[in-house]
C-alpha cells in the first residue's frame, strides 16, 4: 500500500468520481425496494397518482444506476491504468539507473517479471477495487443495519451465519494452502519435463526413448492431476455450505418469529426483507473473501515492485565533462570479488596499456579475463587498487565520458530488434551512410549487409534470429567501432568468425584504428599473435606479460596454453 | 468461427468419454434448481399458516384450534428442499470437479505423448516458448474456463430454463412483461462483447509488443549500460508504455462496463415489471390482494431474471480464452507424425557401407539447402564434414536419423533405403553427440543411461570412465547419484558434452554421428574430449563436423561441402594436391599459427 499511495494520489479526481459513482449505484440498489413499498401501499389504497409518480422516479432511479455503473468503471479503469502505466516507468527508469551487479542480483528475467506481471496484478486489483470491492463494505453495512432495523432480537442469527461461513471458509483456505503449494510443484516438475524434452527432442528421439519420458511425464502429471482434483473437491463443498446456511439461518428466524407470533404479530410482515437483507449480507461476505485472496496475491506483487523501486543503485557516477578520454589504461593493485563469492576473482592485479597498442589476453576459462575487460568499463568497481583510463581514476570519469571513450563488444552478441542502421545509431545518433559502410568494412561485415535487399536498412528481428553468430558478431564490432572509441575491447568477440575472416578484421583494425587502444580477450592463441603484448592470466592473476615470441619462450603457463593448442591442431 | 470449430472438436475428443458424468450432473443441477425454485413457495406456504394462526389464536372462540404443527411440518419441508439443492449441487460440483482434473490431466499427457510422435521440423521452426506456452498457459486457460465456467453454465442454463416456467405458470402476462427488455439487453451485450473482443486483441498484442521490448532491452542490460544507451531505451519503452495506456484503457472499460450494464438493465427491468405490475394490479380482473402477490413474486423473478446472463457474460473472456487455449493445442494435435514404414526392416547393424547418393534436401519448398550431395563410406570409417557455416554440414547429420527425409535421392544401409528401416531400429544403430547436449532432470547415473535405462552401474561407471568424466563424477558428494538438471548445471560446456558421449558410448551405436564442440573449454577438459572422442570413433562408421584439424587429419576421408554442394572430397594428401579450397584453408591456418 506503501508503493501505491502515491500513485493512486496523482489521479486524486479520478479516484473521487468513480467512488462517487459507486455511491449512486449502491443508492440506487438499495432504494429500490424502499419505493417498492411505497408503490405497495399505493396499490392497496388504489392510489393511481402516487403510483405514476413513484413509478417514474423508479425508472429515473435505475437510469441513474446505469449511467454510475458505466461512469464508475471508465474512471476505475483511469485509474488502474494510470497507476499501472507510471508505476512501470518508474520501474524501467528505477532499472535503467542500475549498474550491472544490481541487475545481476535481481537477475534480469526476474526483473522482466516484476515489470510485466506483477504489474498487471496490481493494475487488476486497483480496478477491482474501485468496481466492486468500495461497493462492498457499503453494501454490507446499508444491508447489515436494515437488517438489525426490522429484526433486531435476531442478531444473534445474523452473527452465527456469519461466523459459521467465515469459519468454513478460512477451514478450507488453510487445507488448500497446502494442496495449493503443492500444486506449484507440481507444475513445475511437470514443465520441466516439458521443457528438457522440448529442448532435448532430438537427443530423446535418437536414443528412442520416448515411452519412457512418456512414463515420466505421466507420473509427474497425474501427481497434479490429483491434487487440482483435491482443491475442486473441496471448492465443490464451499458454495452448497454457504447456502445451506444461510437458509438453516432463514428457518431458525422464521421458526423464531412463528414461537412468538402471538407477542410480536408486525413481525410476520418484515420476514420477506429480513431475507433479502441476510441474502446479501451474504453475498457481501463470499464476494469480500474472494477479494481479500485477490489483494493478497497483488499484495505480494506490490512487495516484489517497492523492492526494485527502492534498491539504490550500488554505483554512482561523477557528474562533468562530457568528453572522451585518451586511451590509455592503468591497473594499480586492483582486486576484486563478485558479489556473493568468498574468494577472490581477481588477485592484485597491476597493468599499463599504452594509447594505440593491441593487447590480448589469454588464460584459461576461470582465470579472470572478461572480470577484467569488465572492470575497465567499470561494470563493477574493484574492492582495493585502483583502475586508471586516459589517466584518470575511472570513479572519477562521468558516465557519458566513460562510454564515449571505450567500446565493449561483448561474446553473446546482442542485437535490438529494428534495422541495422537503427543499432548503429544508437551509439553515434549521426552516424552517416559512409561512416556506417566504413565500419562495417573493417568488422567485415559490408560484404553480407550489402548483400541484403534493404542493406543498412536491412531489418533485425528479435533475437536477431535473422543473422548467423558470425554475422551477429560482426554486426556487434561494426556497433562497437563505428563512433570511432579510444578503447576497444573485444572479449571473445570473434569466436563465431573463421580464421581467414578473424584475421582480416584484425588487420583492418591495425589499419583504420590506429589511435585506438585495442584489449582482445581469446581463448585461441592464434586470435591474439598478432598483439603488441600479451598478458597471460592463471587464477585471477597476471602470470605473464609481453609477446607471443618471448611468452613462448619464458612463459610456463603460456607454453601450456600454446601446446595443447598446437597438438590439437596437429602437425603444425 | 473455424477457432470454435476447432475448439468443439477438441473438446468433444477430450470431453466425450465422460458423458455419464455429464448426464448425471444435468440430472442432479436440475433437481437442485427445482428445489429453489419450489422452496420459496413453502417459505410463502408457511407465512400463509401463520397468518392462520394468528387469526385463530385471536379469536378466543377458536383459540383451543390453533396450532403451529403445519407450520413446522412446511418450514421442514422447506430445509429439506435446501438440504436437497445443497447434496445435489455438492454431489454435482465433485463430478464436474473430477472430469476436469482428470480431462485436463488427459490432454496435458495427450500433448506430450503427440510432442513425441511429432517430426522434429516442428520444433525447429516454433520457439520453444510457444510450444511450452501451450502447456502452461494453454492448457491453464482451458483448465480454468472448465473448472469454473462449466458448472456456471450448468446452473445459469438450468436456473433459466426453471424460471421461465415457473413465471409462465403464475401469469403469462406478466411472464412476457419480465422478459420484454431482453432483446434490449442482447442487443446491448453483444454490441458491447464484440467492441471488447477488439479491445482487448488490441490491448493484448500492444502488452505483447512492450513485453517483448522489456525483455530484448533488460536481457540486453550489459550492451545497454557498456554503450551508455540508458536514455534511448527509456524513449522506447516510454513510446511503447503509453500505446499499452491508451489500448488498455479502452480494452478494460469495454470488457468491465458489461457487468455495470447488465446490472442496471436488471435495475430497469424491475422498475418497469414494478411499473407495469401495480398498472394491471389496478386496471385487472385481479382481487388487490392476488394482485399484490402477484407483484411481489415478480419483483423476485425480474431480479433473477438478469442473474443466468450476466453469470454467462462474466465467463466470456474466460471462454474466449479456453476457445483460443483449444485451438492453439488442437494444431499441435493436427501436426503430422514422423512416418515410420509399415513392415519396417530390422536392422542388424552396418555389414559392409553406407551410401549417400544424389541427395535433394530443403526445409523450406524452393529453398533447397543440399543439392545433389553423394557421400559413400565404408563400414568402420570416419569421415569428416568441413565447411563454412550455412553449408549444410548439420543438415547431412539431420537427414542421417532421418530427423528430416530427403526430397529425391537416397541414403542406403548396405543398399537398403533408410526409410524402408523400422525407425526405432534405424534409431538404435544411430548414436548423436550434440554441441549443446540436453541433460534430463535425475541423477547423473540416470542420464549417463538415458539410452538404456537398464543399464546396471558397472555400465555407466565404465561408460563414464571412457568418457573421461568418471573422475569428476567421483568427486562430487553423491557421486553418480548427484541431482542434476539443465539450469542449475554442475556441468561446464564442456564437461556436458562428456556427458553425451558417455551417454552415446552406453548404448554401443554402430553408425555415430557427432558434431565438434566450438564452445569455449579450458584446455584440460578439451584434452579430455579430445581423448573421449577417439575412443568413442574407433570401430564405429562415424560422421564428424569437424572444427579442429586434429580431427580432420585422423580421417579416413574428408568431404569439404560449400553452400549445399560438395565441392571436395578424400584424404588430406589427396587434397593438398588438389590445391582447391580446402588446401586454401589448411594453409590459412598454418599462416596464423
Amino acid at each position: 500500500m506503501k508503493v501505491l499511495m502515491p500513485y493512486i494520489k496523482r489521479y486524486r479526481k479520478d479516484v473521487y468520481i468513480a467512488l462517487i459513482s459507486v455511491i449512486a449505484l449502491v443508492f440506487a440498489t438499495l432504494w429500490q425496494p424502499r419505493l417498492l413499498q411505497v408503490i405497495m401501499n399505493a396499490i392497496l389504497k388504489g392510489d393511481q397518482a402516487t403510483i405514476i409518480k413513484e413509478g417514474i422516479i423508479l425508472i429515473i432511479l435505475a437510469i441513474v444506476g446505469i449511467i454510475s455503473g458505466v461512469i464508475n468503471t471508465i474512471y476505475s479503469a483511469h485509474v488502474a491504468l494510470g497507476v499501472a502505466t507510471d508505476l512501470r516507468a518508474d520501474l524501467y527508469k528505477q532499472v535503467q539507473k542500475f549498474a550491472y551487479a544490481d541487475v545481476e542480483k535481481f537477475s534480469a528475467s526476474n526483473l522482466v517479471v516484476r515489470m510485466t506481471n506483477d504489474i498487471n496484478q496490481v493494475q487488476q486489483i486497483v480496478m477491482a477495487a474501485f468496481q466492486q470491492v468500495s461497493r462492498i463494505p457499503l453494501l454490507f453495512i446499508g444491508a447489515f443495519a436494515l437488517a438489525m432495523i426490522t429484526m433486531p432480537q435476531q442478531w444473534w442469527v445474523l452473527i452465527g451465519m456469519m461466523i459459521i461461513v467465515l469459519g468454513v471458509s478460512w477451514y478450507s483456505y488453510k487445507k488448500m494452502s497446502d494442496y495449493f503449494a503443492q500444486t506449484q510443484e507440481d507444475i513445475e516438475d511437470v514443465n520441466t519435463v516439458a521443457r528438457e524434452n522440448l529442448m532435448g527432442i532430438r537427443v530423446v528421439k535418437s536414443f528412442v526413448q520416448e515411452p519412457q519420458e512418456i512414463a515420466k511425464f505421466s507420473k509427474a502429471s497425474d501427481r497434479l492431476t490429483d491434487v487440482t482434483a483435491k482443491i475442486g473437491y473441496n471448492f465443490a463443498i464451499l458454495m452448497p455450505a454457504f447456502f445451506l446456511t444461510a437458509n438453516i439461518a432463514v428457518v431458525i428466524a422464521v421458526y423464531i418469529v412463528g414461537q412468538n407470533i402471538t407477542v410480536h404479530p408486525t413481525y410476520l410482515a418484515a420476514i420477506t426483507s429480513f431475507i433479502s437483507y441476510l441474502m446479501q449480507i451474504l453475498f457481501a461476505v463470499i464476494n469480500g473473501g474472494f477479494l481479500m485472496i485477490a489483494a493478497s496475491r497483488a499484495n505480494i506483487s506490490l512487495g516484489r515492485i517497492g523492492e526494485v523501486l527502492e534498491t539504490k543503485p550500488s554505483m554512482v557516477y561523477v557528474e562533468g565533462s562530457k568528453d572522451p578520454v585518451e586511451g590509455e589504461i592503468e591497473f594499480d593493485h586492483v582486486t576484486f570479488t563478485y558479489p556473493g563469492d568468498d574468494a577472490p576473482t581477481l588477485k592484485d592485479i597491476s597493468f599499463k596499456v599504452n594509447v594505440g597498442e593491441m593487447i590480448g589476453i589469454v588464460g584459461a576459462t576461470g582465470s579472470g579475463k572478461t572480470t577484467l575487460a569488465q572492470l575497465i568499463a567499470r561494470l563493477y568497481d574493484p574492492d582495493s587498487g585502483v583502475i586508471k583510463v586516459g589517466g584518470k581514476d575511472v570513479k572519477q570519469l562521468s558516465e557519458s565520458t566513460l562510454r564515449h571513450t571505450i567500446a565493449y563488444v561483448l561474446q553473446r552478441s546482442t542485437l535490438f530488434s529494428g534495422t541495422i542502421s537503427n543499432n548503429l545509431q544508437q551509439v553515434k545518433p549521426d552516424a552517416t551512410l559512409p561512416q556506417m559502410q566504413w565500419a562495417a568494412n573493417i568488422a567485415q561485415a559490408a560484404e553480407f549487409i550489402e548483400r541484403l535487399p534493404q542493406t543498412y536498412d536491412a531489418p533485425v528481428e528479435e533475437r536477431s534470429s535473422n543473422f548467423s553468430g558470425g554475422q551477429k558478431q560482426r554486426l556487434s564490432i561494426t556497433r562497437g567501432i563505428i563512433a570511432q572509441p579510444k578503447i576497444l575491447i573485444l572479449d571473445d568477440a570473434t569466436s563465431a568468425l573463421d580464421a581467414e575472416s578473424e584475421k582480416l578484421v584484425q588487420e583492418a583494425l591495425d589499419r583504420d584504428l590506429k589511435k585506438t587502444t585495442t584489449v582482445v580477450i581469446a581463448e585461441k592463441i592464434s586470435s591474439i599473435l598478432r598483439a603488441d603484448r600479451i598478458l597471460v592470466m592463471d587464477n585471477g592473476r597476471i602470470v605473464g606479460n609481453g609477446n607471443h615470441k618471448q611468452l613462448v619462450a619464458s612463459n610456463p603457463v603460456y607454453q601450456k596454453i600454446y601446446t595443447t593448442q598446437k597438438a590439437r591442431e596437429g602437425a603444425m | 468461427m473455424s477457432d470454435l470449430k476447432n475448439a468443439s472438436k477438441y473438446y468433444w475428443h477430450y470431453l466425450k468419454k465422460y458423458w455419464f458424468g455429464f448426464l448425471m450432473t444435468s440430472i442432479l443441477i436440475g433437481i437442485s434448481t427445482a428445489c429453489i425454485v419450489i422452496a420459496p413457495t413453502y417459505l410463502g406456504r408457511a407465512v400463509s399458516e401463520l397468518t392462520t394462526y394468528l387469526q385463530q389464536w385471536g379469536d378466543t372462540a377458536t383459540r383451543s384450534q390453533a396450532s403451529l404443527g403445519s407450520f413446522h411440518k412446511t418450514l421442514l419441508i422447506y430445509l429439506g428442499l435446501y438440504l436437497g439443492d445443497a447434496s445435489t449441487l455438492l454431489i454435482s460440483s465433485w463430478i464436474l470437479a473430477r472430469i476436469t482434473a482428470y480431462s485436463t490431466g488427459t490432454m496435458r499427457v495427450g500433448l506430450f505423448r503427440k510432442m513425441q510422435r511429432m517430426k522434429v521440423q516442428y520444433f525447429d521452426q516454433h520457439s520453444d516458448g510457444d510450444i511450452l506456452a501451450r502447456y502452461t498457459s494453454d492448457l491453464d486457460n482451458i483448465f480454468n474456463a472448465l473448472n469454473q465456467a462449466l458448472i456456471e453454465i450448468f446452473l445459469a442454463v438450468a436456473q433459466f430454463i426453471g424460471l421461465l416456467i415457473v413465471m409462465f405458470n403464475q401469469n403469462t402476462t406478466m411472464a412476457w412483461v419480465t422478459m420484454a427488455s431482453t432483446p434490449v439487453a442482447l442487443i446491448i451485450a453483444g454490441f458491447v462483447m464484440k467492441k471488447a473482443g477488439v479491445a482487448v486483441n488490441n490491448q493484448q498484442d500492444d502488452i505483447g509488443t512492450l513485453n517483448g521490448y522489456i525483455n530484448e532491452q533488460v536481457t540486453a542490460q550489459k550492451v545497454i549500460i557498456t554503450n551508455g544507451l540508458q536514455k534511448d531505451s527509456i524513449k522506447g519503452f516510454k513510446k511503447h508504455n503509453e500505446k499499452v495506456r491508451k489500448s488498455a484503457m479502452s480494452g478494460q472499460i469495454w470488457s468491465g462496463v458489461l457487468n455495470p450494464l447488465m446490472q442496471g438493465m436488471s435495475l430497469l427491468n424491475t422498475a418497469i415489471v414494478i411499473f407495469f405490475g401495480s398498472w394491471f394490479a389496478l386496471n385487472g380482473t385481479l382481487s388487490t390482494g392476488a394482485a399484490l402477490a402477484l407483484v411481489v413474486v415478480f419483483v423476485n423473478y425480474a431480479q433473477q431474471y438478469y442473474q443466468p446472463i450476466m453469470s454467462l457474460t462474466s465467463l466470456y473472456g474466460m471462454i474466449q480464452l479456453a476457445i483460443t487455449g483449444a485451438r492453439r493445442v488442437d494444431e499441435v494435435r493436427r501436426q503430422p507424425d514422423e512416418v515410420t514404414p509399415a513392415n519396417g526392416k530390422d536392422l542388424p547393424g552396418i555389414k559392409q557401407e553406407l551410401q549417400i547418393s544424389d541427395v535433394h534436401f530443403s526445409y523450406l519448398p524452393g529453398k533447397e539447402i543440399l543439392h545433389g550431395v553423394s557421400i559413400s563410406v565404408h563400414k568402420g570409417e570416419m569421415v569428416a564434414l568441413v565447411g563454412p557455416t550455412g553449408s549444410g554440414k548439420t543438415t547431412v547429420m539431420n537427414l542421417l536419423n532421418r530427423f528430416y527425409d530427403v526430397d529425391s535421392g537416397s541414403i542406403t544401409i548396405d543398399g537398403v533405403d533408410i526409410r524402408d528401416f523400422s525407425l526405432k531400429d534405424l534409431r538404435k544403430n544411430v548414436g548423436i553427440v550434440l554441441q549443446d547436449p540436453q541433460l534430463f532432470s535425475g541423477t547423473i547415473a540416470d542420464n549417463i543411461r538415458f539410452g538404456d535405462p537398464d543399464a546396471n552401474m558397472d555400465q555407466v561407471v565404465d561408460a563414464a570412465k571412457q568418457a573421461n568424466i568418471h573422475e569428476f563424477i567421483a568427486s562430487l558428494p553423491d557421486g553418480y547419484q548427484t541431482k542434476v538438471s539443465d539450469e542449475q548445471s554442475i556441468f561446464s560446456a564442456g564437461q556436458k558434452q562428456l556427458m553425451s558421449i558417455a551417454r552415446t558410448i552406453l548404448t554401443n551405436p554402430q553408425l555415430l554421428i557427432l558434431d565438434e564442440a566450438t564452445s569455449n573449454v579450458d584446455t584440460v577438459t578439451e584434452a579430455n574430449i579430445q581423448a573421449a572422442m577417439d575412443r568413442v570413433i574407433q570401430g564405429r562408421t562415424s560422421f564428424v563436423i569437424a572444427h579442429r584439424l586434429k580431427t580432420i587429419l585422423n580421417a579416413d576421408k574428408i568431404v569439404v561441402l560449400k553452400s549445399g554442394q560438395i565441392i571436395e572430397q578424400g584424404n588430406h594428401e589427396a587434397l593438398l594436391k588438389e590445391n582447391g579450397f580446402y588446401a586454401g584453408l589448411y594453409r590459412d591456418q598454418m599462416v596464423t599459427e
